[in-house]
């Protein structure tokens, strides 16, 4: 039986190590690259991501890959960012001023306030009745950001609640963002990374 | 709702994993991969390491450490410090596997990289430790390279770019892995409010950590010494603690 392969985006930034030995540990194969032609025959493209929005932004220009991943976008190849990686889909950032994102879902990630940051375990709220997430409805993972993705509604798949609620997983079609690590959410995580590859490489 | 930490501490001196007292003397555990892999099993909410020679002696960030620890697997958020110099070294560190960073020597040397670092990573992966003491009912900030001492009131807080920092990491460095230890004084008398604190030193009973726990601006307890040689030390702790919110202990036999 061929395994699935998940391509991790490598931009720079980010963690990609523990996202590789997730996705590992989980049975699919996994390549960390930045070459669109290896991506481009992933069954998945990951975007991951530990970084404030700007930098992250302008080391995907300098390697070239947004394009690409609008393109791979459109053709309709399943692209899921974590954390940083989701704010990455929003059209645009206000951390540390206007930077354009990739645009992949319609949405402006903003500070998180009032509450200035989101840090440790929380649950999450499935909306929608999402299928990938539903299973992990209620469930506690670990959260690390201060801007939140501020998807319209139709959009956002899963809220969390600190003063006020908010969108921490957002999906259109075959592109799903999640705000929170599901690589650092032990068990709980690792079920949400293998509902979302097989979820949507299955379709 | 957002749930309070419980934080495995592992103290790392010349490459090795050691129970420390008041950071003045120093029994060896072992190896670091293993103590480390123990708490991630056993359900840690967050794992940090320290390794508390790397600024003294100017090495650097232990790049080899976190390879080893990378190689694990982990799947519990690690926070890393020692040795972070610049925003470089922070790149790298995050990228070898740890989601945070520990600064403390950079907060003495060279504030404005605290802006870069903060820049390049996002203000959430950038902690402060800040190891202190209550001296008659003041508060005293400790340079632990030079031992020198700064006086913490809230003139002196100002010129702190907390702006650039997420959280604090309150070490009682006196009281540091000695049993009931901790000063409870020193969150409630720390002059910087705006930042959520994390308590460390001497942290090591049950009642100890429901009644810290239970301060507003308290969003987690490192503990170091008083998890080792105990089996599940972390399920147990979660166990006993009902009145706050922590997250179900989980333990896996992976």
């Amino acid at each position: 039986m061929n395994r699935k392969i998940v391509g991790v985006v490598d931009y720079g930034l980010g963690n990609h190590a523990s996202v590789r030995d997730t996705f590992k540990s989980l049975d699919y194969r996994c390549i960390i690259s930045s070459d669109p032609e290896f991506l481009s025959g992933c069954d998945l493209i990951l975007l991951p991501g530990v970084g404030a929005f700007p930098a992250a932004m302008s080391a995907m220009r300098d390697r070239g890959l947004i394009s690409f991943l609008c393109t791979q976008a459109r053709s309709g190849q399943p692209i899921v960012g974590l954390c940083l990686g989701m704010q990455l889909l929003a059209e645009s950032s206000l951390e540390h001023g206007l930077t354009e994102g990739l645009g992949l879902i319609p949405g402006q990630v903003i500070p998180l306030e009032p509450d200035h940051w989101h840090i440790g375990w929380n649950t999450i709220e499935v909306i929608n009745q999402d299928k990938l997430l539903l299973p992990s409805h209620g469930e506690s993972v670990y959260f690390n950001h201060s801007y939140v993705f501020a998807a319209p509604e139709e959009y956002q798949i899963a809220t969390a609640q600190l003063k006020e609620s908010f969108p921490v997983a957002v999906r259109l079609g075959n592109i799903v963002g999640l705000q929170f690590h599901p690589e650092k959410s032990q068990l709980t995580g690792r079920a949400i990374l293998k509902n979302l590859v097989d979820g949507l490489t299955d379709a | 709702m957002l749930k309070k930490r419980l934080i495995g501490v592992v103290t790392v001196r010349q490459g090795l994993a050691v129970q420390s007292f008041g950071y003045s003397r120093y029994l060896p555990l072992g190896s670091p991969e293993l103590v480390i892999e123990n708490l991630d099993r056993w359900g840690a909410d967050e794992i940090l390491v320290q390794c508390i020679d790397r600024s003294v002696q100017k090495l650097g960030p232990d790049f080899s450490l976190l390879k080893r620890v990378g190689d694990l697997g982990l799947s519990t958020p690690l926070i890393y410090g020692g040795g972070i110099r610049h925003t470089d070294d922070a790149v790298k560190v995050i990228s070898l596997g740890a989601d945070r960073i520990l600064i403390d020597s950079i907060l003495w040397d060279s504030q404005p990289m605290i802006e870069a670092i903060s820049r390049e990573l996002g203000v959430q992966a950038v902690i402060a430790n800040m190891p202190v003491h209550i001296k008659l009912g003041q508060i005293y900030w400790r340079n632990y390279r030079s031992s020198e001492e700064v006086l913490l009131n809230i003139n002196t807080a100002q010129q702190l770019p907390i702006e650039w920092i997420s959280e604090i990491l309150l070490t009682d460095w006196r009281h540091e892995g000695f049993s009931k230890g901790f000063d409870r004084r020193i969150p409630l008398v720390f002059p910087i409010i705006k930042n959520p604190f994390i308590l460390f030193g001497g942290l090591s009973e049950y009642d100890q950590y429901t009644d810290v726990l239970s301060i507003p601006n308290v969003v987690g307890v490192g503990i170091g010494n008083f998890l080792s040689y105990k089996e599940h030390a972390i399920q147990n702790i979660k166990d006993k603690i009902t009145a706050i919110s922590l997250r179900t202990a989980h333990y896996t036999a992976e």
